[in-house]
């Protein structure tokens, strides 16, 4: 290949080298609580990570098997944090375990419901501090997650945040969907986030328009009841050091009130919406009118 | 070398010293910059999609009569919005100490 041969072939490489989106490489180093073969999912509690986050305890998929099997939960281990897709996608590479010792000391985690068990129906105060229960809404297809508003991780509540509010925004287009389905975001955060701050926190996210709470409620509720909650969905949250880890949970719960589908820390609103309005249509209770709230 | 040349390079020589001591960060300024690469860099420098709004970059910050929110850029209303938050931006209550805020503005004011 001559020079004016190469020239165009290495102008096309440029050309598409920068195409690509950009990876973003992290060190992490932490101890694994929970290994979810299904997902090939870990569990890790790690410390700070500059440029990424301060110390946490999130989920990660392991892509690679070699690196995934291996673990189990106690084990420390170093690895990689892979980013791409603008923040969208994230895994870990090159798993390496460097202390096997505390295998024994990590208690089993809480069984989570299975797909089609009844979500339990627990009563949660919302963002104008009136009481419901998760059961208030059958006839409809409710998406439901778990955030705390001081969350200071984009690639967490602010994204589920974030991505609510445009499955919000989208289903509103159709009136229709938008009065088969509701949006429950829980914070496990009920000594911070009381209802008036939900109700601030909420309003960011509805262009300031209190409206939109009627389809999609901010809500917490007491210490108690919300550990059954997140145990029921799998939710795992500690407090430590001023601030609260804890994995990522999306649970799409039938019109009929059961499990209908569980999300970690890998989906899109795409295709959470696509789960919403397929639930909407296959509910066999007849939607309701909006759920009965006692006024004032 | 005669003395016009020894003059030139002292005065040089003296130059430099004095922008290198003028350009090397305080302790609160260099500390400030290592928590905003953990709480602040992920949003404000290299946001992820997904987010509502997309965070303001911070160069500049106090170059500017108003911060992006519109308020006075002034240090009182900068450590309000850290200490709790505005729209989407979490509150950083209970999770960065009054010397860490300190040493924050003292990192914000260096951005140009």
């Amino acid at each position: 290949m001559n020079l004016r041969q190469l020239i165009p072939v290495v102008f096309l490489g440029i050309l598409l080298s920068g195409c690509q989106s950009k990876t973003k490489h992290y060190d992490l180093r932490g101890q694994v609580l929970d290994k979810n073969p299904a997902t090939n999912q870990i569990t890790v509690k790690h410390g700070d990570i500059p440029g990424f986050m301060p110390a946490m305890t999130m989920s990660y998929s392991v892509k690679d098997q070699n690196g995934f099997q291996p673990v189990e939960p106690g084990d420390v281990i170093t690895a990689d944090v892979i980013m791409a897709n603008n923040g969208n996608e994230y895994w870990l590479e090159n798993v390496r375990i460097t202390d096997e010792s505390g295998r024994k000391t990590i208690k089993p985690t809480v069984h989570r419901l299975d797909i089609g068990e009844r979500v339990p129906d627990l009563t949660l105060v919302n963002q104008d501090g009136k009481s419901f229960r998760l059961g208030d809404f059958k006839g409809k297809a409710v998406l439901l997650t778990f955030i705390y508003t001081r969350c200071p991780v984009p690639t967490f509540c602010l994204r589920l945040s974030g991505q609510f509010a445009k499955i919000q925004d989208d289903l509103a287009k159709t009136p229709a969907d938008f009065a088969k389905t509701h949006l429950v975001t829980i914070s496990f955060d009920p000594k911070y986030d009381t209802p008036p701050v939900l109700r601030k926190y909420g309003l960011a996210y509805l262009d300031n328009d209190p409206a939109g709470f009627s389809h999609w409620d901010f809500a917490s509720t007491n210490a108690g009841d919300l550990r059954k909650i997140a145990d029921a969905f799998g939710l795992e949250y500690f407090e430590e050091e001023n601030q609260i880890s804890h994995s990522m949970v999306i649970v799409l719960v039938s019109p009929e009130g059961t499990v209908a589908k569980y999300w970690s820390t890998e989906w899109t609103t795409a295709e959470l919406e696509d789960a919403l309005r397929q639930q909407e249509k296959v509910g066999i209770v007849p939607a309701q009118a909006d759920r009965q709230r006692k006024a004032g | 070398m005669n003395q016009t040349v020894r003059y030139v390079i002292f005065t040089a020589l003296s130059a430099f010293a004095w922008l290198s001591v003028g350009s090397s960060p305080s302790a609160s300024e260099q500390r400030g910059r290592e928590l905003f690469d953990l709480h602040c860099a992920f949003c404000h420098e290299d946001p992820p999609a997904g987010l509502k709004k997309q965070p303001p970059k911070l160069e500049g910050v106090f170059k500017a009569k108003h911060l992006p929110s519109g308020a006075p850029a002034t240090d009182k209303q900068v450590r309000k919005t850290i200490i709790q938050g505005l729209r989407t931006m979490p509150a950083f209550d209970q999770r960065l100490s009054g010397p860490d805020i300190n040493d924050l503005v003292a990192y914000l004011h260096t951005l140009n």
